[in-house]
């Protein structure tokens, strides 16, 4: 057998020595560390990779189904809208805008809880954002947690509103007032008018609205400045005039009443309210033996037949006086009838102030014994209150 | 040649060394720590596109909307069934069931050895299964794969035997741990089902490879939870009754589903082979028509669905219907022999049991009840509970999910319940039931919780006169031999040790004339070690049969003497307790 190595042989030889110690060094532990912080390099920019396919993907199908949503909630279909803002919700299940949107949807349906819950959610994560609480404070008002519905909607008007700001505050406030005046919080109710009134620009049907509001607020003076606003830019406003009367009436200033409910009742004929309310203020301004410019002969004869009305009154409604007082009024009004006849009233100042006196106890007496009067007794109650005190 | 001593300045500058120091930082208890980190780098990465995987699977077959097509339920899981029958039986045959148990027989069994043919077959196979509809979940195939991967990197790491036993349950909590977002309940998941044993020498391992897991799923899925939380809240003690009830709930519905898996599971297993390859598509098929019937959410892992239970869609009646429906579907999925796994199941299931529960109390006791989110947080953490077994994880879970603590309370409640009933009615959990069925025995933490720990004390005897201080003398020492009945006796040495000699020893160097010589001198080089009386009986046996007597003595002071223990007291206490 030859025992000499061929060349080739002797290369292999090499070869493997070479490869064994490679391995044995490829076995050392710094290196291996070194190989594996290499392949987890790679692995990773293989992921990243993958990731931005995987990102994009989901965000182009969010976006396709959220589109689809907005376009059926626009519509009013809100059974397909809700479908497709949860399908977008799949590709990005924590977006605001979707959840927002689906919550919307929601309330759409009817789905009240469902929707609370998910706005909810959106309020822990901005509670500045107006949209979510005008929502939660529609729900709450709708059941019936009035001061969580207050205070929502006080957030909303203070709110974040990223579109439409001036519009979605007024929204609110005009809804906050809304609540207040069912619940019977006048004083609130009044408060926010004020600051919604100061505010509000000159827009006729706006300031109009604010004056009905302060109307049902009982704010006769800031509701008959807000009819002013809105009669400047619009003179032939009907409701606004009417409501201009009805307030003018409330601060018992029945000349101005007259003329605002007047041309109301010639601009709108089938407003009927406003046409009573014009044949009471009228009534009123006929029968005040106190106002200007009446002569004096007019003057007794508004007290002769105040003083018939009074008396009238009286026996339909007999007042019984309290114990120990002095005479009845039916006695009173019946020592003073002899003398109150227009001669006498027309020489005698201080008789017309005793007559009318006597009326106007007369009717306040009966309206608090047999309630409101009507007609022209309602007339002779209201001249009573617009002279107390003077 | 003889040695020269080595100064020690020069032993310190030689062991602390540039050299030294590399080769210290490469032993490999610390390449393992380091190592684990790069396992739950790549276990990560696995599961995110592994969930990638799931995601475009379900894309492509079901469709992108929420509403399916009759047609996409019905062929979808039937025809995916029908391939991922073959690629199990043909070519990934390691890969059936859930994965947890198959890891744990890789730690117990196969000296940590995963394929990893395993991690490519679970990933193609549950990506299928659970894109196609298949009522299966990822978090259980990402632990197998995450196993895998870690198995793979220490044999090529060529990890000693030790370490490679190990490695699987680091790489399964990192794969778990990155599924499910939560490290913390994948850590103790893991420790609970996995390993089954508390094991200090491994926590830094499993939690650093956690955390690096999650970090690299974190920076490519982002934080956000697999579904969002609602406000959580407990409004008044007296909800707690409600939780109760939840708890019972709870526990039977774990019980029914544990009970159908083990019913059905080894009938499934034991029918002819050509049925196997039709077995998942006709539990496709199955699914498929209850979804068709009316409930769709049943398809899938179904976490959107969990997400619009806690908002409160659906009406309690129907919540508990889709809670029965899921049961039935994951049935069907899991005996049949798809990969996958229960946990997303089992959260679904109990946050609509939860959800369902407490619509039904808020519509008889309104007074009580709270949100249906908080029920169906404690909810799914009921049936962690009963039907998982892992009553530590699925407290930890619901914490980490919703990120409220004021929750703890009712979850324990409801958990404690569940469990015991669980545990009443089905004895055995199911991951040792699924093991037992594959004819496997594994370790369980739950029956180790059960057995009872002999301890030193059990077995220890009163030191009766054998104690001798090292302050006497020889001469009097034995005189006072004759009190003791043993043929040892124990000497406390001073300042602190003990030691133990023989009486015949004793007497020999009495003999020797060394009788006026303290006993402390001339027995110090017999010194004994020392047991504690809380110390496992087990630590005993390793000093017994080398120290015929072992003294116990107090922690507080090592210097008193407790009791004394022998071999025999040993082996007679195991006897004893085997007979019981």
């Amino acid at each position: 057998m030859s025992e000499t190595i061929s060349a080739e042989e002797l290369e292999m030889g090499v070869a493997s020595e070479t490869i064994a110690r490679y391995r044995l060094y490829l076995r050392k532990r710094p290196v291996m560390l070194a190989v594996l912080l290499v392949l987890a390099a790679i692995f990773f920019a293989g992921v990243t990779g993958l990731s931005r396919l995987y990102r994009a993907q989901r965000e182009s199908l969010g976006n396709r189904w959220f589109n689809r949503g907005v376009g059926d909630l626009q519509g009013g279909r809100f059974d397909s809208a809700v479908t497709e803002f949860r399908a977008a919700l799949l590709y990005s299940r924590d977006n605001y805008f979707y959840q927002l949107n689906l919550a919307e949807a929601l309330l759409g349906m009817g789905h009240t809880r469902e929707a609370s819950a998910y706005l909810l959610n959106l309020w822990d994560r901005e509670p500045e954002n107006g949209l979510v609480n005008l929502e939660l404070a529609r729900i709450a008002s709708r059941q019936g947690r009035t001061d969580e519905a207050i205070r929502y909607y006080h957030n909303a008007v203070y709110a974040v509103w990223t579109l439409d700001e001036e519009r979605m505050r007024l929204v609110a406030r005009l809804e906050l007032i809304e609540l207040l005046l069912r619940i019977g919080a006048t004083t609130q109710a009044q408060s926010e008018l004020i600051a919604l009134a100061e505010n509000a620009g000159e827009d006729p049907a706006q300031q109009q609205k604010i004056g009905d509001l302060f109307l049902r607020a009982q704010d006769y003076e800031h509701a008959l400045t807000a009819y002013h606003v809105s009669l400047r830019s619009s003179p032939h406003n009907a409701a606004a005039m009417a409501g201009a009367g009805h307030a003018a009436l409330e601060l018992g200033r029945y000349p101005q009443a007259q003329r605002y409910l007047q041309e109301a009742v010639k601009e709108n004929p089938d407003d009927t309210e406003s046409a009573e309310r014009l044949k009471m203020v009228q009534m009123v301004v006929r029968m005040d033996p106190f106002r200007r410019q009446i002569s004096g002969a007019e003057r007794s004869r508004a007290v002769v037949t105040a003083f018939e009305l009074a008396g009238q009154r009286l026996k339909s409604c007999p007042v019984r006086p309290a114990p120990g007082s002095g005479p009845t009024l039916i006695d009173e009004w019946a020592s003073l009838k002899p003398k109150v006849t227009e001669m006498r009233l027309r020489r005698d100042a201080d008789l017309v102030e005793s007559a009318m006196d006597t009326v106007f106890r007369i009717e306040r007496e009966t309206s608090i014994q047999c309630g409101m009067p009507t007609g022209a007794d309602q007339a002779l109650l209201l001249i009573a209150k617009l002279h107390e005190g003077n | 040649m003889e040695e020269r001593p080595i100064h020690p300045a020069a032993a310190w500058l030689n062991e602390h060394s540039p050299g030294a120091m590399w080769r210290s930082a490469f032993r490999e208890d610390r390449f393992f720590l380091v190592l684990s980190v790069f396992i739950g780098v790549f276990s990560g990465l696995a599961v995110v596109c592994f969930r990638y995987a799931i995601d475009w699977s379900r894309i492509y077959l079901l469709g992108t909307g929420v509403q399916l097509t009759p047609a996409r339920m019905l062929l979808a899981p039937t025809l995916a069934g029908l391939v991922i029958a073959v690629l199990v039986i043909h070519f990934f045959p390691t890969t059936r069931g859930s994965g947890v148990n198959q890891t744990k027989a890789a730690l117990y069994i196969f000296n940590g050895h995963i394929p990893v043919r395993t991690a490519i077959g679970k990933f193609i196979t549950a990506a299928l299964a659970i894109g196609s509809g298949h009522s299966l979940g990822p978090e259980d195939p990402s632990l197998q794969i995450g196993a895998s991967l870690a198995s793979v990197l220490g044999r090529k790491m060529r990890l000693s035997r030790d370490r490679m036993r190990l490695i699987a349950p680091v790489g399964a909590a990192a794969g778990l741990s990155a599924a499910f977002n939560a490290p913390i309940s994948a850590v103790l998941f893991v420790i609970e089902e996995v390993i089954g044993r508390w094991s200090a020498g491994i926590l830094g391992s499993v939690v650093l490879s956690a955390i690096s897991s999650v970090v690299v799923m974190r920076w490519f899925l982002g934080s956000e939870p697999l579904f969002r939380i609602p406000a959580v809240e407990l409004k008044h003690p007296a909800e707690l009754i409600a939780y109760v009830i939840l708890g019972v709930v709870g526990g039977l519905a774990s019980v029914a589903f544990a009970g159908g898996i083990s019913a059905l599971r080894p009938r499934c297993k034991a029918l002819p082979l050509w049925t196997q390859y039709l077995q998942p598509a006709i539990a496709g098929l199955l699914i498929g028509i209850i979804a068709m019937l009316g409930a769709p959410q049943i398809m899938g892992a179904g976490y959107e669905y969990i997400d619009q239970a806690m908002h409160g869609q659906f009406t309690w009646q129907f919540l508990a219907i889709l809670a029965g429906l899921k049961i039935l579907a994951t049935l069907l999925s899991f005996v049949s022999g798809t990969p996958g796994g229960m946990f997303a199941p089992t959260l679904f299931i109990g946050a609509m049991l939860g959800a369902a529960v407490g619509g039904a109390q808020h519509a008889f006791l309104p007074h009580l009840a709270g949100s249906a989110g908080t029920y169906a947080l404690v909810g799914m953490g009921v049936l962690f509970a009963g039907f998982l077994r892992a009553p530590m994880t699925s407290v930890f879970m619901v914490l980490e999910v919703s990120g409220n603590y004021s929750i703890i309370v009712p979850v324990i409640v409801a958990n404690t319940f569940a469990y015991v009933i669980s545990r009443g009615l089905q004895p055995t959990p199911i991951f040792d039931l699924l093991t037992r069925q594959d004819g496997l025995e594994l370790p369980s933490m739950e029956e180790q919780r059960e057995e009872g720990i002999l301890r030193v004390e059990d077995a220890m005897q009163p030191a009766d006169g054998t104690v001798l201080d090292a302050e006497k003398t020889l001469e009097h020492a034995t005189q006072s031999l004759d009190r003791s009945n043993s043929d040892h006796v124990l000497v406390r040495l001073s300042p602190s040790g003990w030691s133990s000699v023989s009486k015949q020893r004793l007497s020999e160097m009495a003999a020797e004339g060394k009788g006026e010589t303290t006993l402390g001198s001339l027995v110090d080089e017999f010194r004994v070690p020392y047991l504690h009386p809380d110390h496992p009986l087990e630590l005993a046996l390793r000093y017994v049969d080398r120290w015929p007597l072992v003294p116990v003595v107090s922690r507080a002071d090592f210097r008193l003497l407790e009791g004394v223990i022998t071999q025999r007291d040993v082996l007679d206490r195991y006897r004893e307790f085997g007979e019981g």
